[in-house]
């Protein structure tokens, strides 16, 4: 017998009480954080350039053509690419789930390659690979069949190209949650079919399906979602197409003339239809639980795939190729070679890519420097309010503590650029004139940071009994000696981790970035972006793999901690 | 001298009272327990015993020290009490020896009394061949004992337990019952024992309150908690007795399927619906009519199984009410049969109503 649960509720600091304090100090923080861009946000898009109410924002941004071919076209992207990645990603995660596909664990670490490769990167791989002229897929091609220089089979910078690419990184949403939908459905429901009398198709068809169904639609939400409101790619692929999606467009916004109050209205129909979707998901998968009703459960029989079984995972690595494999080794190749559009050989082999990035291209000096100074502050800031944030929930510590939640998972529905948008224009008017320094970049990276920071270390604080806080107190250790001997220790590994994701997060981060970058704020992603606008891909091949090896580190130290598994970066 | 006493203790959650008017007198050096089913309040007892809970109304004294009430309330660390948890809280990432001796160092005592005190305890909890493991590296029973020696090496004025046994397989469970009780009786420290089960109860405290609802239902020492039940709750949660029920029909009978029945226990108030206990194995069952003329209800067999050691019948009287009755293994009488029940006019204890 326990109740045990409400009872937290009441358990507040003895001597000076400090509950309140910490729950108001917070709840301003991130109101902070979160509010006021938004708030400007909202008034700037129904206010004109000298500060007066109107509505000619909004009708600008749908009578104008300029501004409707774009919200078409990312409808257009998005649909396309949500139905592409579920078409891809269920079957997948069923093969991998549920049948005796041989690798099985291999290929969940290639959607998992996939899932942490930052989507720019990926595009400009992409780039190298399918570009009309240089790309090494068409010169294959033309090699292979003799076709005259102007031939070419695939052409990345247009609107197919676009959702390939998009579909290629959004996919692992999808999959990752239909394989744990059914990684959870334990087999014997699957098994009372069976035994009723259905056949392994016919028990497929009827029990499983189903059950993963919500998984599915859910999937379809937030590929949707991060495929409306991407910036890399379509900035790396449609521009030279010719072509605006609507984050592209409000970006273009900011170029000379700028026009914030334009850019404000069209990014506030990006952030109503994420947080719609976002409640969708929620509602959705909020009903998951009749898939899993009490008892113990075994491992669910695998399904015989026969003769198809070494066919069908062949199929997989193809198809694994096109975010994996494939673009890896444009990176590779281009990091190589002299040109990055020609395949390297042992005699044209070259360092010199390396050269130039580490020694000779000024700006990445300046890049990394305030890379790694805004990773290691948003790290340790975020980690930091995700800590105490997460204490305070996990424990009931404080009334109020829900809200206190609640806010600090806010900004997971706030898109990066309309986040950039909001800090823009909140940021470079007095009292806080913060444009053009480091300091805006760090507000709009904690703030991102901050959804997954907060997840992920309540999810640590669950892992630890509150009795074992208990046993400490009542054996003569005050509230604050059994924070630094118990709590810490035991919670030093999440600490870590949560740290080092930030880090890695910060590092990918494009959409606000770009937004709020000057040239002496430049970071990491910016630099990748500006070196693609001028053609220089072996110095951004050289910097690519640098970040996709970071990254891979970080991902398989957290993946071996329990309870860590499910994360998911932002896309940008 | 650490005596506790509970006055008039409420602990509510919004409109619910988990903890209702709570009264409770321990003795320094006696062993308590609390017993309910769960959700009944005797965890949030304890931890409102232990500081970690507020009370909404009513005191806790230790000795004639106020510690808990509304207005203040002393923090657990300075309690100079012990607890032992239900989940055991040993933290994962200390020896047991590391666990055993953090109260002491918090205590500030030096080195050489700790080693003492530690290798005592380990002795005495049969734990000195795992000093160096880690939790994580033991058994349940192991386990126990490291809360165990955990709590006791600081030797508290008061121990309390959180439903240690529950976790640990029956055979485990047995021992630990007595071992729990030779500790307390080798320490002398004022114990309070939360738990679910009454043969626990019974086999450890001096004292049983038992609790249903948040309120004490009864308290008094097991053979009082057995044999002298007052409410119809305590009645069936101690044992499993027969709670029967009929008119009364002055102060000291009540009737029951037309016979009518002499009881002990509360004073019946004529006319009123008395439930009145009686336990399966006080009951007499024979095929003939016995010699007593009182207390005797005719009854049929309903079903009767054999236990091995003892026959357990099902009967039901004219009334329509069925009654428990456990008799030696060899008074085989088959299903259908009319019988005799002979209720013993000591054994039947009129309930309050």
């Amino acid at each position: 017998m326990t109740i045990a649960s409400p009872a937290r509720a009441e358990r507040r600091g003895f001597g000076i009480d400090l509950s309140k304090p910490v729950l108001y100090g917070f709840a301003a923080l991130l109101c902070v954080l979160i509010v006021l861009p938004m708030s400007w946000l909202l008034i700037y898009s129904f206010s004109d350039g000298k500060g007066s109410f109107t509505l000619s924002n909004f009708v600008t941004l749908f009578s104008d053509p300029t501004f409707r071919e774009p919200l078409v076209t990312t409808f257009i992207i998005s649909t396309s690419a949500s139905l592409i990645c579920c078409a891809v990603a269920a079957p997948m995660g069923w093969l991998v789930a549920r049948t005796d596909l041989p690798f099985s664990g291999m290929i969940r670490a290639l959607v998992t390659a996939s899932f942490v490769t930052p989507p720019f990167l990926g595009a400009i791989a992409w780039e190298i690979l399918a570009a009309p002229n240089s790309g090494l897929l068409n010169k294959v091609f033309r090699s292979i069949t003799g076709a005259g220089p102007d031939v070419h089979v695939f052409n990345i910078y247009s609107l197919s190209g676009l959702i390939f690419v998009i579909s290629c990184y959004t996919f692992p949403y999808v999959f990752v949650l239909v394989a744990n939908s059914l990684d959870r459905t334990p087999g014997e429901l699957e098994d009372a079919s069976s035994i009723l009398g259905g056949g392994r198709w016919h028990t497929a068809r009827r029990i499983t399906i189903p059950l993963v169904l919500p998984a599915l639609l859910a999937g379809a939400l937030v590929a949707f979602l991060q495929a409306m409101t991407l910036f890399g790619s379509p900035a790396i692929l449609a521009l030279p197409a010719g072509f605006h999606t609507m984050t592209t467009k409000i970006w273009s916004l900011f170029q000379y003339p700028p026009k914030p109050e334009l850019a404000a209205a069209a990014a506030l129909p990006l952030l109503v239809i994420t947080v719609m979707l976002l409640r969708a998901e929620f509602m959705i998968l909020g009903r998951r639980g009749y898939s899993v009703v009490g008892g113990k459960y075994g491992q669910p029989r695998l399904i015989p795939l026969h003769a198809w079984r070494w066919p069908i995972f062949l199929f997989c690595l193809l198809l694994l190729a096109l975010p994996v494999f494939l673009p890896y080794g444009a990176l590779l190749n281009a990091a190589l070679s002299p040109v990055a559009t020609t395949f390297v050989t042992f005699t044209n082999m070259t360092l010199h890519n390396f050269e130039f990035v580490l020694f000779e291209l000024s700006a990445t000096r300046l890049a990394l420097k305030n890379t790694v100074i805004l990773g290691s502050a948003t790290a340790t800031i975020g980690t930091l309010i995700a800590v105490i944030i997460a204490y305070v929930t996990a424990r009931q510590a404080v009334t109020g503590w829900r809200m206190l939640g609640f806010l600090a998972t806010a900004p997971i529905a706030i898109p990066g650029i309309v986040l950039g948008v909001g800090l823009f224009i909140a940021y470079t008017r007095p009292p806080f004139v913060l444009y053009g320094t480091l300091w805006i970049l760090l507000i709009a990276f904690v703030t991102i940071a901050l959804p997954a920071a907060y997840q992920q270390l309540q999810a640590a604080f669950r892992t630890i009994h509150p009795e074992l806080e208990d046993a400490s107190r009542i054996l003569g250790a005050t509230r604050l000696k059994t924070l630094r001997q118990i709590t810490a220790p035991l919670l030093r590994t999440g600490v870590i981790a949560t740290w080092c994701f930030i880090f890695v997060g910060v590092m990918r981060e494009l959409s606000a970035a770009i937004i709020l970058f000057t040239s002496e704020t430049k970071v990491i992603s910016v630099l990748i972006y500006d070196l693609n606008e001028g053609g220089d891909l072996g110095a951004i091949s050289v910097i690519g793999i640098g970040m996709l090896l970071i990254t891979f580190a970080v991902v398989i130290a957290v993946n071996r901690i329990p309870g860590f598994g499910s994360i998911r970066f932002r896309n940008s | 001298m650490a005596s506790v006493e509970l006055r008039g203790l409420t602990k509510r959650y919004g409109n619910t009272a988990v903890v209702d008017n709570v009264s409770l007198q321990i003795e320094h050096g006696h062993l308590v327990c609390l017993l309910g089913p769960s959700g009944c309040g005797k965890t949030t007892t304890l931890r409102l015993i232990a500081g970690f809970v507020e009370p909404s109304e009513g005191e806790v004294l230790v000795g004639d020290k106020l510690i808990s009430s509304p207005a203040h309330t002393v923090p657990p660390e300075r309690r100079q009490m012990s607890m032992i948890f239900q989940s055991y809280a040993l933290w994962p990432h200390m020896t047991v020896a590391e666990n055993i001796v953090y109260g002491l160092k918090l205590r500030k005592i030096d080195r050489v009394t700790i080693g003492q005190k530690l290798d005592a305890i380990l002795a005495t909890t049969k734990l000195a061949a795992l000093a160096e493991r880690y939790p994580g590296e033991l058994s349940g029973g192991q386990q126990q004992r490291v809360a165990l020696a955990r709590a006791l090496i600081v030797e508290p004025e008061t121990l309390l337990l959180d439903e240690p046994l529950s976790n640990l397989d029956a055979n485990l469970r047995e021992e630990m019952r007595f071992e729990v009780r030779r500790l307390h009786d080798e320490y002398r420290y004022t114990t309070v024992y939360v738990t679910h089960d009454q043969s626990e109860a019974m086999t450890t405290a001096d004292l049983i309150a038992v609790m249903n609802l948040g309120k004490i239902e009864q308290a008094g020492s097991p053979e009082d908690i057995y044999d002298r039940p007052r409410s119809e709750f305590v009645a069936r949660f101690i044992g499993s007795s027969n709670v029967i029920k009929g008119k009364g029909l002055d102060a000291t009978h009540i009737d029951f399927a037309g016979v009518p029945l002499r009881c002990v226990g509360e004073t019946i108030v004529v006319g009123a619906d008395t439930p009145v206990s009686i336990r399966p194995h006080d009951i007499t069952l024979s095929a003939t009519q016995p010699q007593q003329a009182e207390n005797v209800v005719p009854a049929t067999v309903v079903r009767q199984v054999f236990l091995g050691g003892s026959r357990d019948y099902m009967v039901e009287a004219k009334d329509g009410t069925q009654l428990r009755v456990v008799t030696a293994a060899e008074a085989n009488i088959p299903q259908g049969s009319s019988v005799w029940l002979h209720l013993p006019p000591g054994r039947c204890r009129a309930l309050a109503g």
